[in-house]
């Protein structure tokens, strides 16, 4: 019999008191999970945080909407015309790539298809050896200052290569310097500036004003940083033209990536740009200011990252106390450096949680 | 053919992917139904509880005024008291009529469950449309009686 009354009462519904309370309950646990949750932070990459100005997304998709059917400008003319202006040069020194990483690797292949050394400043950007490995050179790393490179440069030297601001240190790389290091190099050395992070150098100080003065520079920029168009993969590189017409993609970069590229070399794209600079700086400064006295120090830079050390811990130490905070940062031995970390300043509440969990 | 209730979207939020009024039944567990053989005989069951269930409703629309009416006549007859019949037919009619609901409730409320068991999806229960179908069929019967049996018909007509 009871068996026969437990068979039935399965078919009970709950009465609708004892369902809000249940629903009110379990709205009550999502709430104090939501509370405790940590989201993860990823600080190891370097790509801008934020979307690209709407006017850049405007003039790529206008691009895009126009005649995506039809092949686009391959030598991408009002860029590079509008580029060499800028920069006072010919159109002919300057061509457009698929970023700046597709540049240098085209650079390495030129300079180093015979191959002979690579002089590289290191730190500098990290795939910089693995490019000259590829294209058949051997890298040598070198402290990115001129009495070092021009002590190390001798006949098998082919290329130096220098990153400006460095990444992942944010060094500025002086034009006094550069000037050194473009009239120093025996002749037949190409000199070549990773500067896809320019935008972020202190006004006037880029390489790219001295393409004009060296035959034997050769500048690489992109607007995958300041522009935070990473993902339209568009970089420019200004040298030399019989140098410059070799590194240029077969059919050209496409329609929507030259379109915004335009718009970036404008003056409201490099104003929008010369924000993130500021930006950059003033979360440089928040982070400063966070973790001074402590042990804990970050170089000074206008770059959007910072290289953080320690007086107290090493680098892995400091990477895997963040990590446990569900901060992410990218080691510094990435560039066989044991003491840092790299950390991407990606605006005010992002600093201010790497700083608490630096501190932490 | 099964025509489902719910959209498919139950969210359990208020009007949020879901007509009002369409969610699904709680159980605190999800129910385990007995074999097809089981299920038919839970149907029928549940036909003889919704018949029983209308036979209550009904009396309580004829069966039980009469009989508490003729409670009354043997009260007064007894006691002599025309007052004190009323007063017994008229509180005796009101507790029974509320005796008669709880009954019926919980006979519907079995019937329910007699309902889920046989494999309906089954929300309400059929008190209501008994009560009113029942009082319906009641009034009609009392016009009949009133006017044409006993009412002004006999006058017009007489035996």
């Amino acid at each position: 019999m009871r068996r026969f009354r437990e068979y039935y009462r399965q078919f009970e519904e709950m009465p609708p008191e004892e369902i809000s309370l249940e629903l009110r309950a379990r709205r009550d646990e999502e709430k104090r999970r939501a509370l405790s949750r940590v989201d993860p932070l990823d600080l190891s990459g370097i790509a801008w945080h934020e979307p690209p100005h709407p006017e850049a997304v405007n003039a790529a998709t206008f691009a895009l909407r126009r005649a995506l059917n039809a092949y686009p400008d391959a030598s991408a003319t009002p860029v590079r015309e509008a580029l060499a202006e800028r920069h006072g040069l010919a159109p002919a020194h300057v061509v457009l790539g698929h970023g700046a990483a597709e540049l240098l690797r085209a650079a390495c292949a030129v300079l180093l298809a015979a191959g002979g050394d690579a002089l590289v400043g290191w730190p500098g950007w990290q795939p910089l050896p693995e490019l000259v490995e590829a294209a058949g050179g051997r890298a040598l790393p070198v402290a990115p200052t001129p009495p070092e490179i021009l002590a190390r440069a001798g006949a098998g030297t082919r290329a130096v290569l220098l990153t400006s601001p460095a990444d992942p240190t944010g060094a500025v790389l002086s034009r006094a310097a550069l000037r050194d290091v473009c009239t120093g190099v025996p002749e037949g050395v190409t000199v070549v500036v990773d500067e896809a992070l320019g935008e972020f150098d202190p006004d006037g100080a880029d390489a790219a004003g001295l393409v004009a003065e060296h035959p034997n520079l050769l500048v690489v920029r992109s607007f995958s940083k300041a522009h935070a168009m990473a993902g339209l993969r568009a970089g420019a590189a200004l040298g030399p033209p019989e140098l410059i017409e070799r590194l240029a993609p077969s059919g050209g970069i496409g329609a929507p990536a030259q379109a915004a590229a335009l718009w970036a070399v404008s003056d409201r794209g490099l104003e929008i740009a010369a924000r993130r600079r500021a930006a950059a700086a003033a979360a440089h400064e928040r982070l400063a200011a966070a973790l001074a006295g402590s042990p804990l120090a970050a170089l000074p830079a206008s770059v959007p990252f910072a290289w953080i050390s320690s007086d107290a811990e090493d680098g892995p130490a400091i990477a895997a106390r963040l990590a446990s905070q569900q901060v992410f940062v990218a080691p510094g031995r990435l560039w066989g450096d044991e003491r840092h970390v790299r950390a991407a300043l990606r605006g005010p509440a992002a600093v201010d949680r790497l700083a608490a969990a630096l501190l932490g | 053919m099964t025509v489902p209730r719910n959209d498919p979207t139950d969210t359990g939020g208020l009007f949020i992917g879901r007509r009002p009024g369409t969610g699904p039944i709680h159980y605190r567990t999800p129910p385990e139904r007995g074999d097809a053989r089981r299920r038919r005989g839970d149907a029928l069951l549940a036909a003889a509880v919704l018949l029983v269930e209308a036979l209550v409703v009904l009396s309580a629309f004829g069966p039980q005024p009469l009989g508490w009416l003729w409670v009354g006549s043997q009260v007064d007859y007894r006691s002599g008291s025309v007052f004190l019949g009323i007063t017994v037919a008229f509180f005796g009619l009101i507790a029974a009529v509320i005796l008669t609901l709880m009954v019926a409730t919980r006979l519907d409320h079995v019937w329910r469950l007699l309902r889920r068991a046989a494999g309906h999806d089954q929300r309400e229960g059929a008190l209501g449309r008994i009560f009113m179908t029942a009082a319906i069929v009641a009034a009609i019967a009392f016009t009949v009686w009133l006017v044409l049996l006993e009412g002004p018909a006999p006058s017009v007509a007489p035996r």
